[in-house]
């Protein structure tokens, strides 16, 4: 055991939260991307000169596992100096899927690299087949621009070519110039931060402390694993398709639990597929690190401590492994969500009172765009929404909200109406599609978009064949529902499909409900 | 002629105090508080007043309003909305709060979903009315909400900020029917549907009980002017609390910031932070040259988004508990041992509080707390703090001084958001202490922030109430433009501003106010297009409109952000007015100096510890300091309801208005 002082860990503690809670602060209030500003779907992080983070503020928990990923490709591709700052949005080097791009810069201390900050964000649109950058493709060049770890700033002088390169790319350059320049602000605020703090307490201690935090949260986690019985215990369940088979798609996990780690072994798993479900190795790692950091109920710092107890295996080449140029888009924000439910799904058969039952496990991913003639500008819109939460044994699920991955907010309709050429005609609650049960799992949203020029759409959606399911006894929750209402003739659409809707036309989506907690009395 | 009283009477959670202003002078009363009915504390405190052949004039500042929404003891309110969005409270931002959690979460609504109701209506983006509203369809939700006993009816539909008229048609039959009604376009004609609604909605939540609670008091004050403090700075009428009662929300920490504004103010500082520490959590803003707001709050999770001002609160005060988590860091807050059983030295329990290092650092006087009133045990505080401070294998000093040291680091987190997070560098103001446990603590935490001068004010433990005294009659309004600055003539823009100023000028002659006694001061919500969040930017330029405050919003973002983009778009998203309607308020008394003698005042000496050292401190009682007294650290001022710390190298002078200054020693010259 090493020693340290309880006092100074808790400063230490609060100090590196609240470097990263500014540069976010930073990154909200300027970025123009709504995912960015109104719906949070960005993390900021400070690290190790190993690339090993030692505070993240995160909204996102997508993001956890993969922002020290990002770190370590970009150490790996560049030599970095003093006043540089590196950018990726590369799955296969350390990113997760193209619309989000990293940010990295180094903290030098005395010409010594000593740390690094950096932040991700989900960017409206990175070009590709279709407006939003969230298409179904079949190889990662048709989704968007790739950027490997590169130099957008050279020793303080911004590569003005690269950002010529990057935002002829894409749809909406302007956004996009917009949202690096605030990803950049919010790096130079946690560099400027970190500096102050080397200054008062000198480097030596600082480092101390850095490694000191992770052997807390390390600590904690594995305090946690050892309240779980020893075993091992498997969970299957899939998703709907890829969107270009019909087939589903296995994912099965097998936990063992000894003493304080835990061994999660994906191996029984679908090999990746041609469709964009793929998920790297980022978004397994993360989907893993988020289930094991809700089993923690203290407030603990998110660092690569807590990913020591925990041991992965993910198959290079299979749906948790996919390798490159596989498509990823939606693996990100769709497998990730599956990955979640079998993990909690095998953690119920060790710790039953504690587990929930599934929530709806979709993000359901709407993306538009199009030419708008009255406001004479193209426009690209990417937007999520949420379904019903599992119930648990304290508590029925709510309803219509964000679960698991992802806890991004909606844009408001009268902001949304004020900018694009459409309008919502519904947003409400999708009456009894909550899973029955002791506590009942809560119901998931209707909505429903009028457009009025046309538009290019593409959905990404999951649980409409697989419904979440229930546990101890509760039923499970409602599947979604995806509806184009065209002169007053329905049509299904699939989870997964890409359509040109005309004026008039309204697409419906109705999104699951969680499964229910326990037999009902 | 006849006397003249001003009263100034705050509702706390354990004492209701009155600061009573007769014929220039000041007194001050503690009535303990009956939450229950905070009325009967109130009337028992001004019975005396109410019966003279004088008219008092009595501000209050009530927590009925926050303590109803918190504990959901509102009224039973309905809300009429846009058919499709029925749901759009329940839905609200579609996330959950807490993002790690195996258990989800409890939520309680304002009301139950069979009480939302939609309309087949519709008002487009650019305001126009598309469907109008079917006067059979809402006769019949009327039908129904009157058979459901509702006591107050919420309307909010789509996109009424860019045009009302459809609400005004359901507003008009609701007054037809005499049904209590808040309507979106009055209470917040702002954009983003689901916080203008549950703003409306808590609106309508609080109108029943803030009309019962303040007929009760009126009824039995009726020879007394009665105003009510809002959470915006200022006072309205009665009859304005009740049809706009979430005004009064979030109120509590207000009449505090005015009373340190002013009482600064008269001492010639112009740029402070307000720093109130209580039991369980501190509360701190900013205020440079005028009291900053935000619209940006909640109240137990519900948006409500007003202009309020901006105080953030952090849970760390003199009762947060101290204890060693499971891996091994020394944490304090945001559990608090509250008033019982309160920190362990008041014998009642056996938690460590914040209060208890003080004690055992020798930064309270044993035989003078609460002015001697009450009896504590350093006997209690010890034995807690030594049980953990063997836990983490620390000496009892250290243990305690780490306690404060990290109680500090919560407050000092608090304050950088208000300040250097804003844009505003701490080294440029002065720290305004207040409560009871700020005074121990203040001088460390300015030290840190570089904060130059400590102020303690006299009376600072009924700041709040003395607060209300100095307050003037505000009214604040607000419409959502959305336009491209550069797209709008001078001339629309001004447009926009008369119909706000003429309406600001009409309620404050309903208070009683004439046009020439109301000051308007005109602002605007600015952000490049395709942001989401504003900036708000006064109107310098009103009188001879000019788009001057395109280059102050660059100058502003260059401020908070670090950058800003010269080239881009600017939008209004809304424009502002706040009217000010100077009522008569006392002025804070400047002594004269009457010497420099502080032998009255020193009580004892005292050891107290300090960075790892042992000190003599002198112990003086603050009731018998005079201006011009000067005092060298270390030193503590004991005073009814609070203590001051000074430390070793600090030094602390009586200003004349009884204010203590504290800097730091300059270095002699040998």
């Amino acid at each position: 055991m090493v020693e340290f002082d309880p006092i100074e860990l808790e400063l230490f503690k609060n100090i590196f939260v609240s470097i990263s809670d500014e540069m976010g602060a930073v990154l909200e209030r300027t970025s123009l991307s709504p995912n960015i500003k109104e719906r949070k779907d960005f993390s900021c992080a400070l690290f190790n000169q190993k690339g090993e983070t030692f505070a993240q503020g995160s909204h996102i928990p997508v993001h956890l596992g993969a922002m020290p990923l990002s770190v370590q490709a970009a150490l790996k591709a560049l030599h970095f100096e003093e006043g540089d700052l590196a950018i990726l949005n590369d799955p296969y080097r350390g990113g997760t899927h193209l619309p989000d791009i990293t940010c990295i810069s180094p903290v030098f201390v005395d010409r010594k690299l000593a740390f690094f900050v950096g932040n991700r964000a989900h960017h409206s649109d990175v070009g590709g087949m279709t407006p939003g950058s969230m298409p179904l493709a079949t190889e990662i060049f048709q989704e968007g621009l790739i950027i490997p770890p590169i130099k957008l700033i050279r020793k303080g002088r911004m590569s003005s070519d690269l950002l010529e390169l990057i935002l002829a790319n894409v749809r909406t350059p302007e956004e996009r110039k917009g949202d690096l320049l605030a990803q950049i602000a919010a790096n130079e605020k946690g560099k400027q931060r970190l500096k102050e703090i080397i200054k008062k307490y000198g480097l030596n201690k600082l480092l101390r402390y850095t490694r000191l935090i992770q052997r807390y949260s390390e600590k904690i986690l594995r305090e946690t694993i050892k309240h779980i019985p020893d075993g091992t215990f498997t969970f299957t369940d899939y998703l709907d398709d890829d969107g270009i088979k019909d087939n589903p798609i296995k994912i099965t996990v097998e936990i063992t639990i000894k003493n304080d780690e835990a061994l999660i072994d994906f191996s029984s798993s679908s090999s990746q597929v041609e469709g964009g479900v793929n998920a790297n190795y980022a978004v397994t790692y993360s989907a893993v690190l988020y289930v094991f950091r809700c089993l923690v109920e203290e407030d603990i710092p998110f660092n690569t401590g807590l990913m020591r107890p925990l041991k992965i295996n993910a198959p290079r080449g299979s749906i948790l492994n996919a390798l490159y140029p596989a498509a990823t888009a939606g693996g990100n924000v769709e497998t990730s969500q599956r990955i979640v439910d079998v993990l909690f799904g095998a953690l119920s058969q060790f710790i039953p009172q504690k587990i929930a039952a599934a929530s709806s496990g979709t993000m359901n991913n709407v993306t538009f765009g199009g030419y708008d003639p009255s406001r004479e500008r193209s426009f690209a819109y990417y937007e999520t929404i949420g379904g019903g939460m599992g119930g648990s044994s304290d508590f029925p699920g709510l309803s219509g909200v964000h679960t698991h991955m992802t806890n991004s907010l909606n844009t408001p309709l009268e902001a949304l109406e004020n900018y694009l050429p459409l309008r919502i005609k519904r947003y409400c609650l999708r009456r009894g599609s909550g899973g029955g049960g002791k506590n009942k799992g809560g119901e998931g949203i209707i909505r429903e978009y009028e457009f009025h020029v046309p538009t290019q759409v593409t959905i990404i959606s999951e649980r409409r064949k697989f419904a979440p399911y229930g546990i101890q006894g509760g039923k499970s929750g409602k599947k979604g529902k995806n509806i184009l209402i065209s002169k007053g003739k329905k049509t299904p659409l699939s989870s997964k499909v890409n359509i040109k809707v005309m004026p008039g036309d309204v697409l419906r989506i109705e999104t699951p409900g969680g499964g229910g907690y326990g037999r009902k009395e | 002629m006849t006397k003249e009283v001003r009263i100034g009477v705050d509702t706390g959670g354990t004492f209701t105090d009155f600061v009573i202003f007769t014929d220039g002078k000041i007194e001050i009363k503690k009535i303990p508080s009956t939450p229950k009915n905070p009325s009967l504390a109130i009337l028992e405190g001004l019975n005396e007043f109410l019966e003279g052949d004088f008219v008092p004039f009595i501000i209050h500042g009530t927590t009925v309003a926050t303590n109803s929404l918190l504990e959901r003891k509102g009224g039973r309110i309905a809300l009429i909305t846009t058919r499709g969005f029925e749901d759009i409270l329940f839905i609200g931002r579609q996330t959950r709060r807490k993002l790690y959690s195996l258990r989800g979460e409890r939520r309680v609504p304002l009301l139950p979903r069979h009480l939302c109701f939609g309309l087949e209506e519709r008002t487009s983006a650019s305001g126009k009315v598309e469907k109008k509203v079917s006067l059979p369809e809402l006769q019949e939700i009327l039908e129904k909400i009157q058979k459901s006993k509702i006591e107050a009816v919420a309307v909010s539909l789509i996109n009424s900020y860019a045009n009302s008229s459809n609400e005004n048609i359901v507003s008009r039959e609701l007054k037809r029917k005499k049904i209590q009604a808040s309507i979106s376009s009055e209470v917040l004609p702002e954009h983003r549907e689901y916080e203008r609604t549950s703003t409306t909605a808590v609106n309508a939540y609080l109108m029943p009980v803030i009309s019962r609670y303040l007929e009760k008091l009126e009824k039995k004050m009726k020879k007394a002017e009665l105003r009510i403090m809002q959470s915006n700075e200022g006072y309205i009428i009665p009859r304005k609390a009740k049809s706009e009662p979430i005004r009064t929300a979030l109120s509590g920490p207000a009449g505090g910031v005015v009373g340190a504004f002013r009482l600064a103010r008269a001492a010639g500082l112009k740029n402070l932070i307000t720093f109130d520490m209580g039991g369980t959590s501190s509360d701190v803003s900013l205020i440079d040259g005028e009291i900053r707001r935000t619209n940006e709050s909640q109240i137990g999770g519900i948006p409500v988004r007003i202009p309020i001002i901006d105080i953030h609160t952090v849970g760390a005060g003199g009762g947060s508990i101290a204890y060693v988590d499971r891996g091994g860091s020394l944490r304090v807050g945001p559990q608090s041992a509250g008033a019982d059983p309160g920190p362990a030295c008041y014998g009642r329990g056996n938690l460590p509080t914040v209060t208890d290092a003080n004690l055992v650092l020798g930064r309270l006087v044993p035989d003078f707390f609460l002015g001697g009133k009450m009896e504590i045990f350093p006997d209690k505080s010890h034995g807690v703090l030594q049980i953990l401070a063997k836990k983490i294998n620390k000496s009892l000093l250290e243990t305690a001084a780490g306690i404060i040291e990290i109680a500090n680091a919560n407050m000092e987190k608090a304050i950088r958001i208000i300040s250097i997070e804003r844009g505003f560098d701490p080294r440029n103001f002065a720290l305004f202490s207040f409560g009871g446990s700020g005074g121990m603590h203040a001088v460390d935490i300015a030290s840190h922030l570089k904060i130059p001068r400590v102020i303690i004010p006299k009376n600072a433990g009924v700041l709040s109430a003395l607060g209300l005294l100095l307050a003037d009659s505000i009214k604040d309004f607000s419409k959502s433009i959305l336009k491209i600055a550069e797209k709008m003539s001078k001339k629309e823009l001004d447009k926009e501003f008369v119909v706000l100023e003429q309406k600001s000028f009409k309620t404050m002659e309903e208070d009683g106010f004439k046009e020439e006694d109301v000051t308007i001061t005109p602002s605007l919500d600015l952000r490049y297009f395709g942001q989401s969040y504003e900036i708000t930017i006064p109107f310098r330029d009103r009188k001879t409109p000019s788009f001057s405050f395109i280059s102050d919003f660059h100058n502003a973002h260059q401020k908070l952000y670090s950058y800003h983009h010269r080239g881009r778009s600017v939008e209004i998203v809304n424009i502002r007015v706040k009217a000010v309607g100077a009522g008569k308020k006392i002025r804070p008394k400047k002594h004269s100096r009457t010497g420099t003698s502080i032998k009255k005042a020193f009580l004892k000496k005292q050891a107290i510890h300090y960075q790892g050292k042992r000190h003599q401190a002198s112990v003086y009682t603050r009731a018998n300091l005079i201006p011009g007294n000067k005092i060298n650290g270390p030193a503590l001022i004991a005073d009814s309801g609070s203590t001051t710390f000074l430390p070793l190298s600090y030094r602390l002078e009586v200003d004349s208005f009884m204010n203590l200054v504290i800097r730091k020693k300059e270095r002699s010259n040998g």
